[in-house]
Order: C-alpha cells, then structure tokens, then sequence
C-alpha cells in the first residue's frame, strides 16, 4: 500500500507532464528530428525523390552568396532590435509605474496597443507609413529638414523601417512583463531606502534593477527567440528585397522550401538554425541566471 | 387497385429518377485561382463559375481563391505532394517547366484543335508548350507597358502626345522631366521608373529590345552575361546612377501610386494597373510601347490554365469544358473588360461589346497591339530561384554596388551551376 503510494508520487510529475509533452513531440521534436533526417537528403525540383547525400546541403548552404547576406541580416536585426526594445519596454515600465493617476491608464493602454494589432496588418501599415512619396513618416521628416529617404526601397534604409516597424510592434509586450517584474519588487525595499534617504536614482541604481534581473534574462531570451524568428514583416514588407538587404533566417529557409522547392537545402538550414538558437539560449541561461537571482 | 398502385409507384419511380440523375454522376472540380487585385476580381471569378455551373447541372467547379502567383504555386505544389491535386488551375506561365518536372499536369492535345489555337495570340501560347506538347492555355494574360504623365510632359516642353519611342529618347526625356529641389539637389521628381519586384520580368524586355535573350527554354541555352543584356543594365545604370533621373530600387505595388501621386513622369508596369491608373489619375496620361532599341519589345506575362496530372477521364473533360467555357471570344473580351487583363484572342476584339469599349478606351488597345513584337516570357525549371538571381543582379548593379557586367557574369556563374543538368541534356 504505502509502496505504491510512493511509486504513484513518483510518477505522478511525469504524468502531469504527458499532454504538453505529447504536443511538444508531435508540434516540435518530431519536425525537427525529420528535418535534421531531410537534411542528408538532397530533393529539389531536379531530384523530385529524396536521394541521400551526405552533407551537400550544407555545403551548398555555404556556396550560395546570398547566405552571408542573410546571417549578417539577421545578426544586425536582432543586434539592434534588442537593446532599443529593452530599453524603451524597461524605460515606459519604470515611468509607468509611479502615481500618476489616469495618464498612467491611457498610457499602459497606448504602449501595449501596438502588441494586439495582428503582424500583417502592422506590416501592411508599415508599407504605408514608410511610402517615400505619400507616407506620414517623410511628411514629417521633411518638416525638421530631413531629406526624403527612400526606406523600404533603399537598400541601406530597408531593413531599419522593419527593425523599427518591429520595436514600435514589440516593446509594449516587454513592457508589461517588466512592469509585471516590478510589481514583484518588494514595497519595503523602497520603503527603507528612502528613510536612508536615496533619491529616485539610487533606488532604480540599488534596488530596482538588480531585482529586475530574473525578468531581463527571460526578456533577453525571448527576444533573442523572436528577432530571429522575424518572418511576418519581411513577408508583407519586402519580400526580402532590396537584393536580399532584408532577407532574415526565417524567411530564407521558407524561400528555399515553398519558393524554390529546394527541401534538402532548407532542411539544412532549419538545422543549423536550431542549433544556433539552442547554443545562444544555451549560454544565457547558463551564464545570466547565475548572477542574477537575489534573495529576498 | 393493385394495377392502379403499381402504375403510380412506377410512375413516382420514373419522377424520382429524373429528378436526381444529375446528382447520380455529379462531376466536382476544384479550382485554384490568383488574382493580382483581391476583393473585386475574386468576386467576379465566382460569378463565372457560378454560370458554368447553373449551364452544366453534371459539373460542380468549387472555386478556391488562392492569393498571388507564389502563394497559389505553392497551393498547388503542396496538394501535388500530396497526392491530391487541384483539377483545375492558374499559376504563373514560367512555373511551365517546375510544374512538368513536378509531373503535376497533363498534356492538353487530346482536346484542342488547331482551330481553337489559331485564334490566340502567338506570343501568349509560347510558354503553354514544351516537349512538342501543349499544356498550358492562356487566361489572364499581360504585358509591360509604357505610361507617361501628358502635363509633366507639357511643363517640360514635350510634345504630350509623342512618347519616347527608343531608348535614347526614354534618356533624354527623362533628364527634362526629373525636377530637383534647389537648394539640396534632391529629386522632388523622377523621370522615369522602371518598377522594381517584377523587374526581372522587365529587363527581359530590354534585353529582347537589345535584340537577345536570357534562356531559350527550347534550346535549353541560358546567356545572362551577354553584351546585348550588359548594354540593356548599363542603360538602368545609366538612369539610376549616373544621371539619377530614375528611382535605383522600387517595389511592384507602389510603384503605380507614385505615378498617380506625380511623383515619377514615365512609369514602366504591367498593362494591368491601367483600370487603377485610369480610376485614379488626376490627369491626362498616356499609354504607349515599351520604348525600343535594335526594335521593340516585350515579353508576355500573366497565367495560364492547368488541368491536374493523374485525374479520372471524366473530370478530366468536365476540366476542359471549363477551360473552353472561361476561354471563348465572348468569355475573354469579358474578363479583359472586368480586370484590365488582354483578352488572349483576336476574335475577342470583335465581339461588340468589346468593340465599342475599345473605342471608348482606345488605351486598352496598346498592349494587344504591342503584341507583335512581344515573345513568350523567360522559362526554366527551378524559374524561381532564376529570377531571385537575376533581380539581385539587377539590384546590386542600379545601386552602384558593381559594374553591370561583373552582375551579370556572376549571375551565369550561378545559373551555370543550378541548371547545368538540365542545360547538359
């Protein structure tokens, strides 16, 4: 009796676990385990059956110019989307955060409002804001003496209007996970700080922070995921265009696979794409989590 | 009595009977179709069908709005993997040679006639061949065309009724017309825009207006780096980077606002914005041949319709006459009067309705004219990933990145290498 009691505890988390796992397998390890096996294939619009082939899909990966286009692409999209999300999401947090009354309402509800518009329809918003002739963003450039950019057309300007596209799009979603992080932060802390005497800086330098650290790292992990992932804005923006200049990861292996019916090189590129992601998320919980959680 | 209730149950028997016998042997077909404009085109779509079907009780076509070109291609691709394709289909005529190496479609000889050929236009039946074979019938059918604003050209002192007819002209008109603020330099204005997206699609004109070609399908013969195509980029770099009469890059969809919002004088697209330049325009505008070189010249563009590989006979003709019933003269001049599109045959023009909505547009006229030095569009296997490698190096070589020729000798470099199997054969 007692014996089985014990065995059911034992078992008892794994089965908590079975349905999420279950999806996980179907949704998740499967594709990505066939794929991995799709990867030693090659199967194009040539070669219609799968014929195996070692590792000439990633070679090829490698011969194609427009490959070191598409890494530097990304690495730059998700170099300068991170930190501006976070610090703009961090920035409204903090400000929103204090007493102010009813602004603070309308001003929660104006920076999250941008996360519930569908990410086509911001896209297509985008395109239209970006316009270089009939858009309001050169509108009002041209009204601080900026001379007319062409954004979405330009190879340079391209991918900032979706990098930008993408900030105004994300940071309210880190907003309310920060806010939600700072309403985790003790009221005493402040409490006794400002019998010491600290000031609005000391606190945010001391307290605020360092308590804010668990929330960073989940912020940082989950936006390193999505800015790699970007696909949507490309998709209704540019298609890639200017001559690949925004032509992210994501939207290159569905080139290769829905464009090109090239299976074999896309899977290749799924693969080192999961094994990217899972170094970087890898090292960050390693190294981050360590330094980063105080006791109360 | 009895007699009396078998009669009647005889007689219900016979009502039954010929009430259903439609439904007995009901031939359903599915319809995958793109339109380029969404909402009204894909409304106009299912009255069609819906006519075809209230005319053939025994055929139910479902039609399935499928997006653009890719999405549509990719629809079809998939259900072919499948095991499952559409019966019935438009995709993008280049996807001829993906979609036979694919083993998706089924030849059409058995059903067509040299009669029903011969009154399409030539140019428009070109990419519907290969292997000696017909597959492919044309529907909803374009070609580039050349749009000019008449009051930018009257302000800069251009007879407004004389496009530029060569490509000298198209320079010399376009440095007239391109306005610059100034005190910065910066163009307000551009002379010309050779829209970007399809600008793959429109280079091959320059290049058969040059008097070559990219790939000769039949041939199995690929020339991207050949002096005539230098000369016709060098021409685009000429207009985007040494003289910045002409936008470097721009995207297919915007490119039409900017011509009806002033903001470019000349505008290279498709003959099928003409209705939306039309609705549109706070001007007068023109509408002319692409400008030439050695001649003029065009290639075609647009769909054509497939019927899906391995179905039974008998959707197989339900298929086809669906396809005559969308393709007669009548059915033709009326699509191109609903979208824009160039009715696919010379009988179409006659049809009276046709007629008097010519005369009142006679606009609509210039692209079925053009027609005689246009030639089938620019086909291959792998077409996608072809034209991914041409635009990039168009682009690269308007943004000044590199000359034209190191561009394009780049380019056949990787052509040489995607379609060497097949350019050995």
């Amino acid at each position: 009796m007692s014996s089985s009691r014990l065995n059911l505890t034992k078992i008892r988390p794994y089965l908590y676990l079975v349905p999420s796992l279950a999806l996980l397998s179907v949704f998740t390890y499967f594709p990505i385990l066939y794929s991995t096996y799709l990867s030693f294939f090659r199967q194009n619009v040539f070669t219609l059956e799968p014929v195996f082939d070692w590792f000439a899909n990633y070679a090829a990966v490698f011969e194609e110019p427009v490959f070191k286009i598409v890494v530097r692409n990304t690495v730059v999209y998700a170099l300068g989307t991170i930190p501006i999300t976070m610090f703009l999401a961090l920035l409204m947090a903090i400000l929103l955060n204090e007493q102010l009354g009813w602004i603070r309402d309308i001003y929660r509800v104006a920076c999250f409002y941008p996360t519930m518009i569908p990410m086509a329809a911001a896209g297509m918003l985008a395109v239209w804001l970006f316009n270089p002739g009939i858009g309001l963003i050169n509108h009002y450039l041209k009204m601080f003496g900026v001379p007319t950019i062409e954004w979405l057309y330009d190879m340079k300007w391209a991918l900032p209007a979706i990098m930008l596209t993408a900030i105004w799009k994300n940071f309210g979603y880190f907003m309310l996970i920060y806010l939600a992080g700072l309403q985790n932060i003790p009221g005493e802390l402040y409490e006794s700080a400002s019998i010491e005497g600290c000031g609005f800086w000391s606190r945010l330098r001391y307290i605020t922070l360092p308590l804010l650290g668990p929330t960073t790292v989940f912020v940082v992990i989950q936006g390193i995921i999505t800015s790699f992932q970007v696909f949507d804005l490309v998709y209704v923006m540019t298609q890639g265009g200017p001559a690949d200049r925004t032509n992210v990861f994501v939207y290159y292996i569905y080139q290769n696979a829905f464009r090109f019916w090239d299976f074999g090189q896309a899977s290749a590129l799924t693969v080192m794409f999961v094994i990217v992601l899972l170094i970087l998320v890898f090292i960050l919980t390693r190294f981050m989590e360590r330094r980063v959680h105080y006791e109360v | 009595m009895k007699r009396k209730s078998i009669l009647s149950m005889a007689l219900l028997l016979v009502v039954l009977f010929s009430a259903f016998p439609v439904n007995a042997q009901l031939v359903r077909l599915t319809y995958y179709y793109p339109v380029g404009v969404a909402g009204p085109l894909a409304r106009v779509m299912n009255e069609y069908v819906e006519e075809f079907n209230a005319l053939h009780p025994n055929i139910e076509v479902v039609p399935v709005y499928s997006g653009d070109y890719d999405p549509t291609m990719q629809k079809v691709q998939t259900a072919v993997r499948g095991g499952n394709p559409p019966d019935v289909f438009i995709v993008e005529i280049s996807e001829l040679p993906t979609l036979l190496a694919m083993n998706a479609i089924e030849p059409l000889d058995e059903f067509v006639t040299d009669e029903f050929l011969s009154d399409f236009f030539p140019a428009f039946l070109e990419n519907g061949y290969s292997d000696g074979h017909i597959w492919g019938i044309p529907f909803q059918r374009s070609t580039p065309v050349f749009y000019w604003n008449k009051a930018h050209f009257e302000e800069a002192g251009l007879d407004p009724e004389k496009p530029p007819t060569t490509w000298d002209e198209l320079r010399e008109y376009a440095e007239k017309l391109t306005v610059r603020d100034p005190q910065t330099g910066e163009v307000i204005r551009w002379g010309v825009t050779i829209s970007g997206g399809w600008n793959d699609w429109l280079f091959q004109c320059f290049v058969r207006q040059n008097g070559s070609k990219l790939i000769d399908y039949q041939e199995r013969t690929a020339v991207f780096n050949s002096p005539e195509a230098v000369e016709a980029l060098e021409f685009w770099v000429d207009l985007t980077q040494n003289l910045k009469v002409a936008p470097p890059h721009s995207t297919w969809a915007s490119t039409p606002p900017d011509f009806v919002a002033g903001r470019t004088s000349m505008l290279y697209h498709s003959t099928g914005v003409l209705t939306f330049i039309m609705d549109s325009a706070q001007f007068d505008f023109g509408v002319g041949f692409l400008p030439g070189k050695v001649s003029y010249g065009a290639e075609v563009g647009g769909g054509n319709l497939f019927i899906g590989k391995g179905i039974p006979q008998e959707r197989k003709e339900a298929a086809w006459k669906f396809i005559e019933f969308l393709t007669t003269p009548e059915m033709a001049a009326r699509w191109s009067r609903d979208s824009g599109y160039v009715a696919t045959r010379k009988s179409a023009y006659e049809v009276p309705e046709m007629v008097e909505y010519t005369n009142e547009n006679p606009e609509y006229l210039v692209a079925r004219d053009q027609l005689q030095y246009a030639a089938g569009k620019m086909m291959s296997p792998a077409f996608q990933r072809v034209r991914e490698i041409l635009k990039t190096a168009l682009d690269e070589a308007t943004a000044g990145r590199t000359t034209p020729k190191a561009a394009l000798d780049q380019a056949q470099t990787q052509i040489n290498r995607l379609l060497g199997q097949w350019l050995q054969q």
